[in-house]
């Protein structure tokens, strides 16, 4: 019986994976392809990223699913595939899971602005994560992780459709831009509103994930810790992107300058840790070991 | 109402996003017998600058920057017939054609600038997301468009902007078009290495780049 992820984090800092679009792309993953046709066509690429984050150290990994809500996927003309294809991105990550770690569903954004600003209702968004909800919860997911949403409204009608099909513990990351005021969402939602709002619905643990580098997450989480008494999720990026001289594209961090920043981001008070764009399974790798070599201490 | 009295609703009206306003005060105008272009360059113009100070403080945020540019439409669609009967365009900041590259669906960011750039005073053609490069020259050829914007929000796609000045130069098009890239993988030593004209970070930043183009203030 494997503990629960809520009561782990209360042990140790809890590792996370990182990219999920890049290690796909280095697979073959062609442009204008939706990563989540990849759970029904080529599974075993998908179970590969999975154990090489697990075998780099990491305890959860997202499923590849960021894109899985049927509005998503709509615009590939697989909405009607969604709840299969996130059934798929949970069970071949249960299949790559060793014993002892877990797997988070991961529910990126659906791309739909809410009324006023765009055509979608609430009601339309919470029907759509509910969906991939039932699909990664028939998949054997752990936890659920509403992961880099820039409308605190979205990420609420995401927990009410994730609730409204599964007792799963529901996970929550948006995403904030630096100001001198503060972080704010492209919405304009502040740490502090938005972490009290989330964890008001029910969310489990709470963070923030993409666009900061792993300099400028130390702030973050610490505006985060300061607004809740929830486990703190923080996901970095490894800076931005760059096109390189052989014409392929890297990030401004590299992998020592993103890791330099780590023990900061824990000791800012973030229980898990883990990447996002422009990290691969050796981000992971020597995440773990400065934060093993921390718990030393 | 006199002029004076007027600009200054009308530029509370798109700072505050006020679509209603924005269009009642554009009818007043032009009922008023006011100069239109007058009433564009001093009444409005002014309120979206404003706004696009607010954004760049982090003042206002991406729904206040959606209203506003609704407002601004909201008034332009009764002073642009009005300004038409006069022989007189106000779309003084000339044609563009704006879209998602081929391969990438992703259009938030390129749907913001396209409102902005309408808002600046700018003739929009939104192709929409995933647009082949081709397109984007037929477009700018047939509307006779003096800028071509293209987003890309992923790092593969990104390309695509490479290999769009690419054919531009092939089609000897190159200099006819001054070529605008955006999205959040671009950024100015991109746009650079490319060969494009230019890389705006926001669609605030967009509009400015584009009117520093047109040679307007």
């Amino acid at each position: 019986m494997t503990a629960s992820l809520l009561d782990l984090v209360k042990t140790r800092t809890v590792l996370f994976d990182g990219a999920m679009g890049t290690e796909l792309m280095a697979r073959g993953l062609g442009p204008g392809v939706p990563p989540e046709l990849w759970n029904a066509e080529r599974p075993d690429a998908v179970r590969e990223v999975y154990a090489a984050y697990y075998e780099a150290g990491a305890d959860i990994v997202s499923t590849n699913s960021f894109g899985g809500t049927p509005l998503k996927l709509a615009a590939h003309g697989l909405d009607g595939r969604a709840l299969e294809l996130n059934r798929a991105a949970a069970r071949l990550a249960r299949e790559a899971a060793p014993a002892g770690r877990y797997v988070a569903g991961s529910m990126g954004p659906t791309g739909k602005f809410l009324t006023p600003q765009g055509p979608a209702t609430e009601a339309d968004l919470v029907a759509a994560y509910a969906e991939q909800a039932r699909g990664l919860a028939d998949g054997g997911v752990d936890v659920f992780i509403i992961e880099t949403q820039y409308d605190l409204r979205e990420a609420l009608a995401a927990i009410r459709g994730a609730r409204s099909v599964s007792p799963l513990p529901v996970f929550v990351t948006l995403t904030f831009n630096s100001f001198p005021r503060g972080y704010f969402t492209l919405m304009g939602d502040s740490v502090a509103r938005s972490v009290a709002e989330l964890e008001k619905a029910g969310a489990a643990a709470v963070g923030a994930n993409c666009t900061l580098t792993s300099e400028q997450m130390v702030g973050c989480v610490i505006a985060i810790k300061t607004a809740t008494s929830l486990p703190v999720i923080a996901q970095a990026n490894a800076g931005q992107p760059v096109a390189l001289a052989d014409g392929t594209i890297g990030y401004s961090q590299t992998l020592e300058d993103y890791v330099r920043f780590v023990p900061a981001i824990v000791s800012a008070g973030a229980g898990f840790v883990g990447g996002c764009c422009g990290t691969n399974p050796d981000t992971i790798r020597a995440m773990v070991r400065v934060i093993r070599g921390e718990e030393k201490i | 109402m006199t002029k004076n009295e007027i600009y200054p609703k009308m530029n509370e009206a798109i700072v505050a996003g006020d679509r209603e306003a924005a269009r009642a005060l554009a009818e007043d105008a032009v009922r008023s017998g006011l100069d239109l272009l007058e009433v564009v360059e001093q009444g409005y113009v002014p309120g979206i600058q404003k706004v696009g100070e607010l954004w760049e403080r982090g003042e206002y945020f991406l729904p206040e920057l959606i209203s506003s540019a609704e407002a601004m439409k909201a008034a332009m669609a009764v002073l642009d017939p009005a300004l038409n009967r006069q022989n007189l365009g106000a779309r003084i900041g000339g044609k563009v054609v704006i879209g998602t590259i081929e391969g990438d669906i992703h259009d938030i960011g390129k749907n913001l600038v396209a409102s902005m750039l309408q808002a600046g005073g700018f003739e929009v053609f939104d192709l929409g997301a995933d647009v082949k490069l081709e397109r984007f020259i037929d477009k700018a050829e047939e509307v006779g468009a003096g800028m071509i914007c293209l987003s890309a929000l992923l790092t593969t796609t990104m390309m695509n902007q490479r290999r769009f000045i690419a054919l531009l130069r092939d089609r000897g098009l190159r200099d006819k078009y001054k070529v605008l890239v955006g999205g959040a993988p671009a950024n100015r030593k991109w746009a650079e290495e490319i060969g494009a004209d230019g890389y705006a970070e926001n669609a605030v930043a967009a509009v400015k780049l584009a009117k520093s183009f047109a040679g307007r203030p």
